[in-house]
């Protein structure tokens, strides 16, 4: 087969924005104007940030979202390719540091619609519903100040919004079944279910990932070529870009890239009247706000707090506590390399497709508090090199050799829990970005829970690899993921903001995304995120206009919306439960 | 110097030099270009034009090309390749350095990546001086290798100040991370190790087993030792590496 039957793909059309091969939207959007006020600014339009976007928008409100980085056109912007997809990440500059610090950038956040989301794996496991209360019966961590059961009907909603594939019964925490069917397994999953059949220990193969298995609307299903986290360009990996962004525009919201917040502007000690930001050529705007949501996620959040400190708030925005950055957390992501004498080439089908949370919850014998979930990880080529540094030391001859052996490879994950600490910041540093923003200092410190947990983690997912015949099994430490820094809780004393995202000390400032998490479990946070949204849309809805006007704080819960789901969630496509 | 031959791959066999091949790896006349057609319009561009446009030096000086391309032709080495079918390596390294693209971090024990390199080569020809008493690029490759050998495994034998304002071991991972950056984003060092490369809006098809598209090929091993003149064929954790772990840089997950 050396020729297609039409010829060569030709450039998708530029006289309209893809997203996606078959979604296509009219480019540009509503353009308020900065001294036009409108009800609510979101600060990032990432995985929380799009899904706020879209609810308030289709609830009537005018509401404008500044993202950092550019609005995309998948067709035309993103590439089937490890190197060239380097932008879609969040690579301006961060300073990171502590006993053990973070790698920023690619590893965990992005920049551009739909943020984070873009460039996620996809798994999509719900937290179990232990998550919530940690402190109760760990005597370590945080209590959430709501239950999973208050956050359940949103798992149900979203996972039928973006939607999820996965098993029909999901034994782990709540125990559960998904929208859509899962996906056969690539090599790298049967190589999990492998070795963990032969150890007796429960795994679930094809999901859960929010990677469609079937078609659904205007979105194709996968084509399993393997670049997940480089921008799924086939459209079947859920962004809010595609799930959420598309119908927010069409209910009027407008979407305005290249634009980066420098701080919230106050109108008076109380209240909030809009944002300051930077445009594309490095004019700064005011755009006028009733009420403002920061989704920045768990470093730009808090920085952005942090740098809008003005009279009245001298160390930052709802920080007279001075929990504002602490308490930022990432996963233990240690990744277990396997050499198998068979071949396995690992970069075909979702790096995201196999789990087991058989080790998720506390178990008293192992020595430590909470766990971990084991789940499938699919380096391309640099990645995988970069890894081989690590695990193994190579260069020169041995990083070619190793590298030649790249298709007999396999890696699975350790997602571990690593528990929050107040000694885990963010702080502003002394440098200064492109805009003259000074950058967020991030200060990353294991702790001996941590450790035990990641040695005894580590030790499991070698025994698995083992069991389903790897020859050689090294490793490399990493992490995975980022969330904190601006947790919420009930008591302001020792949290950032309420249990609906609202910052204690302002009443029409709100915090939505990864950084109100007050503990992570061992499941990738994205779900938990934009449930959190739809929850906050919800309440924030309720509320209507007292919102803007009012101080009180109604800390009812309010009913969920399920009109506000993206149109056709319930219909399009063939999901197996009804 | 060494000789050509002693420069190049061995067969355990015969004990005899690997001839220098267009395409090493064991996937022989398996070619990802050839597929070109298969990808998308936006992919294509961009393959086609990194092996095309090979970007011009602006970063390093005139002083430091000669160190830095003898550097990374240890680092990663690439005398089983055909002159004309090398992968171009401090092209894009200075290119990223020019442009000054970053990661987006910088760790806080480390200057920022064009002080590092600046150090960093500074330190290796001062470590070369130590040991040989000659400049870097004038020793033999093993002697180079035994040189690069002290920063992989975090000695610092020489160049005290500079490694006093900067980490050896994180200076070593940016090195060899810009190396495999440059060297495996190349088609032809995806057909060397015979992964599939861009595959929209084609698909994969066959996910189980290792088991090639139509368009793929099948593996064909070959033994192979490194060269004589080299000490990067085996496998050492840099030093250190049991209590104080290497963190990757490249995401996963």
């Amino acid at each position: 087969m050396k020729e297609p039957l039409f010829g060569a793909f030709r450039q998708a059309r530029s006289d309209v924005h893809n997203l996606g091969p078959l979604q296509r939207i009219a480019k540009g959007t509503k353009q308020y104007r900065d001294d036009e006020e409108v009800d609510y600014v979101i600060v990032g339009l990432g995985s929380a940030g799009g899904v706020l976007l879209q609810r308030l928008a289709k609830a009537g409100f005018k509401v404008v979202g500044i993202e950092a980085g550019p609005f995309w056109d998948t067709e035309l912007d993103w590439v089937s390719d490890e190197k060239g997809s380097h932008k879609l990440y969040w690579n301006d500059l961060r300073i990171t540091g502590g006993t053990d610090p973070l790698s920023l950038g690619e590893n965990n956040s992005g920049k551009g619609v739909g943020g984070g989301s873009v460039h996620w794996a996809a798994f999509a496991p719900r937290f179990h519903p232990s998550d919530f209360r940690v402190y109760t019966e760990d005597g370590v961590g945080a209590d959430w100040p709501i239950s999973y059961d208050e956050l359940k009907p949103y798992y149900e909603l979203l996972e039928r919004e973006i939607p999820v594939a996965g098993p029909a019964y999901f034994p782990w925490g709540d125990p559960h079944g998904y929208p859509y069917g899962p996906h056969p397994l690539g090599a790298v999953g049967d190589v999990l279910v492998k070795g963990c059949t032969k150890l007796g220990i429960r795994v679930c193969a094809g999901g859960p990932v929010a990677i469609l298995s079937g078609s659904h609307g205007n979105r194709p299903h996968c084509i399993y070529r393997g670049f997940c986290i480089q921008g799924c360009k086939v459209g079947a990996k859920a962004s809010t870009l595609i799930t959420h962004v598309p119908e927010a525009i069409r209910y009027g919201a407008e979407v305005r890239e290249l634009s980066m917040v420098s701080r919230v502007s106050m109108r008076n000690r109380d209240r909030v009247n809009g944002v300051f930001y930077f445009d594309r050529e490095g004019r700064e705007h005011f755009q006028k706000a009733k009420a403002v949501i920061v989704s920045g996620y768990a470093i730009e959040t808090p920085r952005l707090l942090l740098n809008s400190a003005c009279p009245g708030h001298e160390h930052g925005l709802s920080n007279g506590s001075g929990t504002l950055g602490r308490y930022l957390m990432a996963q233990a992501g240690n990744v277990v390399l396997g050499r198998f004498a068979d071949l396995i080439r690992m970069y075909k089908a979702p790096p995201a497709h196999a789990l087991s949370e058989e080790f998720y919850e506390t178990d008293p014998r192992r020595g430590f508090a909470r766990g971990f979930a084991i789940q499938t990880v699919a380096p391309l080529p640099i990645a995988f090199a970069k890894q081989m540094m690590a695990a193994k030391g190579a260069w020169g001859w041995g990083m070619r050799r190793v590298l030649m052996d790249y298709n007999h490879w396999a890696t699975l994950g350790v997602l571990g829990e690593i528990l929050p600490w107040e000694d885990n910041r963010v702080e502003i540093a002394n440098e200064k970005d492109q805009f003259g923003i000074p950058v967020a200092k991030v200060t990353f410190n294991l702790h001996e829970n941590d450790k035990k947990m990641i040695a005894f983690g580590v030790k499991k997912v070698t025994e698995i690899m083992r069991a389903a015949g790897a020859e050689e099994v090294v490793q490399e430490s990493r992490y995975a993921h980022l969330v904190g820094a601006c947790r919420m809780g009930s008591d302001p004393r020792d949290s950032v903001v309420d249990k609906f995202g609202r910052t204690h000390e302002i009443a029409n400032l709100f915090v939505c995304d990864g950084s109100i998490l007050p503990t992570q479990g061992s499941a990738n946070p994205g779900l938990t995120i934009q449930a959190l949204a739809a929850r906050t849309a919800d309440y924030l809805i309720s509320q209507g206009e007292r919102i803007f006007t009012s101080d009180r704080r109604d800390m009812t819960t309010p009913p969920i919306r399920y009109s506000l789901a993206v149109e056709d969630s319930f219909t399009k496509g063939v999901p197996r439960f009804v | 110097m060494a000789e050509d031959q002693e420069l190049l791959p061995v067969d355990p066999q015969s004990g005899k030099p690997i001839p220098r091949t267009k395409q090493p790896g064991y996937y022989p006349r398996y070619s990802t270009l050839s597929q070109k057609k298969f990808w998308d319009a936006t992919t294509r561009k961009l393959i086609e034009e990194r092996v095309a446009n090979i970007p011009p030096i602006r970063f390093f000086t005139q002083a430091e090309l000669p160190l830095i391309t003898a550097v990374t032709s240890r680092v990663l080495p690439q005398d089983d390749r055909l002159a004309e079918y090398r992968i171009p390596i401090v092209p894009w390294i200075d290119h990223r350095l020019f442009e000054n693209e970053i990661d987006g971090y910088r760790f806080e024990d480390m200057p920022d990546d064009r002080e590092a390199y600046r150090l960093g080569l500074q330190a290796i020809e001062q470590t070369a001086h130590a040991m040989y008493a000659k400049l870097f690029v004038e020793l033999e490759p093993l002697d180079q290798d035994a040189v690069l050998k002290t920063i992989h495994d975090g000695e610092k034998r020489a160049a005290h100040e500079i490694w006093s304002r900067m980490s050896v071991d994180r200076f070593w991972h940016l090195l060899v991370q810009d190396c495999v950056s440059a060297y495996y984003s190349h088609p032809w060092a995806w057909d060397e190790i015979g992964y599939g490369g861009p595959a929209y809006p084609r698909a994969y098809t066959r996910l189980e087993n290792g088991l090639p598209e139509p368009w793929e090929v099948d593996e064909q091993r070959y033994e192979w030792q490194a060269p004589a003149s080299s000490l990067s064929g085996a496998y050492d954790q840099q030093a250190g590496a049991t209590d104080k772990p290497v963190h990757g840089q490249g995401g996963t997950h």
